[in-house]
């Protein structure tokens, strides 16, 4: 099927309308971080400043701590990934693998887990976490975002063991593996894509939670994550919002360096195979 | 290298009977295939052998060690699968020598095993190639060097060629031959092909819903086909099927074909029990003859069909003679109205120019029709 230049066209055109409509805040956070204070008000809007203020990262860098803040957002997300991954390797091969009974219905109700909105989970979260001591603690928000996570991480993880041909895993126990040794020698470095997919996702949801991180940190602030910072930037009546932009350039960095440099494993199916 | 013994072996799925009653002996070295339409349990049987799947009651002997309850890695045998199951992300030479490691054989001895086993398959050019960068026929070898290179006590094979192009089938299956009776291990072959089947075996085991119909020698189940899914299974084209009421004459059955009175060239005894009854007539496409046999009859052919060095050629079984069975045991949607002749050498045949065809009695198979089973 080959379709005409009109609807190439079209289609192009689609694509450049929805990749605007995506990128422009990025684009106007940028925009926004890089101008003077005094002319965020302005009539017409600049859209690209005379003079770019490249100095207000390190102005910032100075007057918070948002290395510290970073760290620990790089800390609870590893934490709740870590975790994460773990108890989603085992359960998604099991629901891919084992006919269990009532495995279907079991599966589902790991997902419905996901389908009470976060602010629900918060209260109760807050009192075992109050009476287990982690009000503050880094473990709060490392917990409750393996929580968000485990239920997505445990289908995607299913969906991809399913491609995976059982066959597999025969020939290596008929090689002399165990089922488990199959399941590490064998399949698991077979799924690498579907892992290393997995796993930022994980990372992007622990990394974008702010309604956690509020309701278990905000009384420990050397513990505080990114996302919460940034938010005690925005004063009462005064608000630097180039400030706070730069800071929220500082946390997207991250992320779009990991998509960067995942990306071949993401996108390139199994690459262990591609090469020669 | 050892002789396997399946004794009893039944596999259900819930209310599902898969395999029931399955006993078998192999002897060492022996090349078993077991065939039959998809469905039938082949896999099944398989691997309940390799200890993929537990038999529901029933033992395993291979050798002198009953392994019903071992692992399939403490069983010494290798398995070659329909879709070859390389890792992929290890070498051509790491996937011959995964089984080998995980035994903890020396590396050394791992990497000469690796290249003599890749040596008798043609792919020492491979060996650091990964699976993907390999063509269907070269996955094919890999797979077979993965399991030659452990030189276990016998080789599973699971429709291990019917991923591949039919040129390339006909390659590999004489090579996978010719590889037996090298290494001589025993091996079983599962496929649903009666082709390879017939060519590879030195037994086959034909097998229909879970039940063996008959296991002998290819020729001998040719020639004595069991019961009439056997006879309609081996063979291509299958063989034509005739329906008849068989009187008892004097001393011989008599059965009619075609309008006319045939005498059967079989013993009366077994015959005796049927006198009076239905039974199905077999006869082969190639025991099919243009011009003068022992009966003739003349029809027009509806299709003719050549191959050069022979002729299929299609014609109208009378209405007093129709079966509804199948041919080829239901593989094929024949329609059973029709019957085949398979023609060497033949003349000039032509659409709806009346033919003069024939055989020799002795060539019918006879089957009570109640049953499906060969009398003789
Ligand atoms: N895990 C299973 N659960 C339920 N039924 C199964 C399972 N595996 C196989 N079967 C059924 O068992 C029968 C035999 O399957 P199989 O041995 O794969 O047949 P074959 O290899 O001869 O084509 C089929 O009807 C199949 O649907
Ligand atoms: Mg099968």
């Amino acid at each position: 099927m080959r379709a005409r230049p009109s609807r190439q066209a079209l289609l192009y055109l689609g694509v450049v309308l929805t990749c605007g409509v995506l990128l422009f805040p990025i684009y106007w956070l940028v925009i926004t971080a890089l101008s003077p204070a005094d002319s965020l008000h302005h009539l017409p809007p600049k859209f690209w400043p005379d003079v770019p203020q490249w100095g207000i990262f390190r102005e910032i860098i100075e007057q918070r701590p948002i290395p510290l803040w970073l760290g620990n957002s790089i800390l609870a997300a590893l934490g709740s990934v870590g975790i994460s991954m773990f108890v989603s390797v085992f359960a998604g091969y099991s629901l891919s693998r084992f006919r269990l009974r009532g495995g279907p219905s079991l599966g589902l109700f790991i997902l419905t887990a996901k389908m009470l909105p976060a602010t629900l989970l918060v209260i109760p979260l807050f009192g075992i976490f109050r009476q287990l001591g982690l009000i503050g603690s880094l473990w709060s928000i490392i917990l409750a975002h393996a929580t968000l996570i485990v239920p997505f991480s445990t289908w995607m993880l299913k969906g991809y063991f399913d491609t995976i041909p059982r066959e597999l895993e025969q020939a290596a126990m008929v090689d002399g593996c165990s089922p488990l040794g199959a399941m590490f020698r064998v399949i698991l470095p077979v799924a690498t894509p579907g892992l290393a997919a997995t796993a930022l996702y994980g990372f992007v949801l622990s990394w974008s939670d702010y309604a956690y991180a509020r309701t278990f940190l905000t009384n420990a602030q050397t513990n505080w994550t990114a996302n919460l910072g940034i938010t005690t930037m925005k004063g009462e009546y005064i608000t630097n919002w180039n400030q706070i932009s730069a800071a929220a350039v500082l946390v997207a960095l991250p992320i779009i360096v990991i998509y960067l440099f995942l990306e071949r494993h993401l996108v390139g199916g199994l690459t262990a195979g591609a090469e020669k | 290298m050892a002789g396997i013994r399946i004794e009893h072996v039944t596999k259900s799925y819930g209310p599902l009977a898969v395999l029931k009653d399955f006993n078998l002996d192999i002897t060492d070295g022996e090349f078993v295939v077991f065939v039959g339409p998809s469905g039938c349990g082949k896999s099944t049987m398989l691997k309940i052998l390799a200890g993929l799947e537990e038999a529901t009651s029933g033992r395993v002997l291979i050798g002198d060690r009953e392994v019903t309850d071992l692992a399939p890695g403490d069983r010494d045998i290798a398995m070659v699968f329909q879709n070859y199951a390389l890792y992929p992300h290890l070498t051509v030479a790491r996937n011959m020598g995964f089984g080998l490691k995980m035994r903890g054989t020396p590396a050394a001895e791992i990497d000469r095993r690796v290249k003599d086993a890749a040596r008798i398959l043609g792919v020492e050019h491979l060996l650091d190639r990964r699976p993907r960068a390999l063509s269907g026929g070269q996955r094919q070898r890999v797979a077979l060097g993965r399991a030659i290179v452990r030189e276990p006590q016998a080789f599973l094979m699971d429709e291990p060629l019917s991923n591949l192009d039919a040129k390339l089938r006909v390659h590999m299956r004489a090579e996978i031959s010719a590889l037996h009776k090298r290494l001589g291990v025993t091996t079983i072959y599962v496929t649903h092909d009666q082709i390879e089947a017939m060519t590879m075996a030195d037994r086959i085991v034909i097998m229909r819903d879970g039940e063996i119909q008959q296991i002998a020698a290819p020729d001998a189940m040719f020639a004595e086909p069991a019961n009439l899914f056997v006879a309609g299974f081996i063979g291509s084209p299958g063989m034509n099927f005739l329906k008849s009421k068989l009187t008892m004459g004097s001393g011989a059955g008599t059965v009619s074909l075609y309008g006319q009175d045939v005498k059967l060239a079989l013993p009366a005894e077994p015959l005796k029990a049927l006198d009076g009854r239905e039974v199905i007539l077999g006869l082969r496409p190639e025991h099919i003859t243009e011009g003068n046999s022992p009966v003739t009859f003349t029809v027009s052919p509806r299709l003719v069909e050549s191959l050069g060095s022979e002729k299929y050629v299609y014609c109208d079984i009378p209405e007093a003679n129709r079966t509804d069975i199948a041919r080829a045991a239901g593989v094929d949607d024949e329609r059973g109205d029709a019957q085949i002749a398979r023609l060497i050498n033949a003349g000039d045949i032509a659409l709806g120019r009346p033919v003069q065809l024939g055989f020799d009695p002795a060539r019918l198979h006879v089957f009570d029709a109640e049953t499906g089973r060969a009398v003789r």
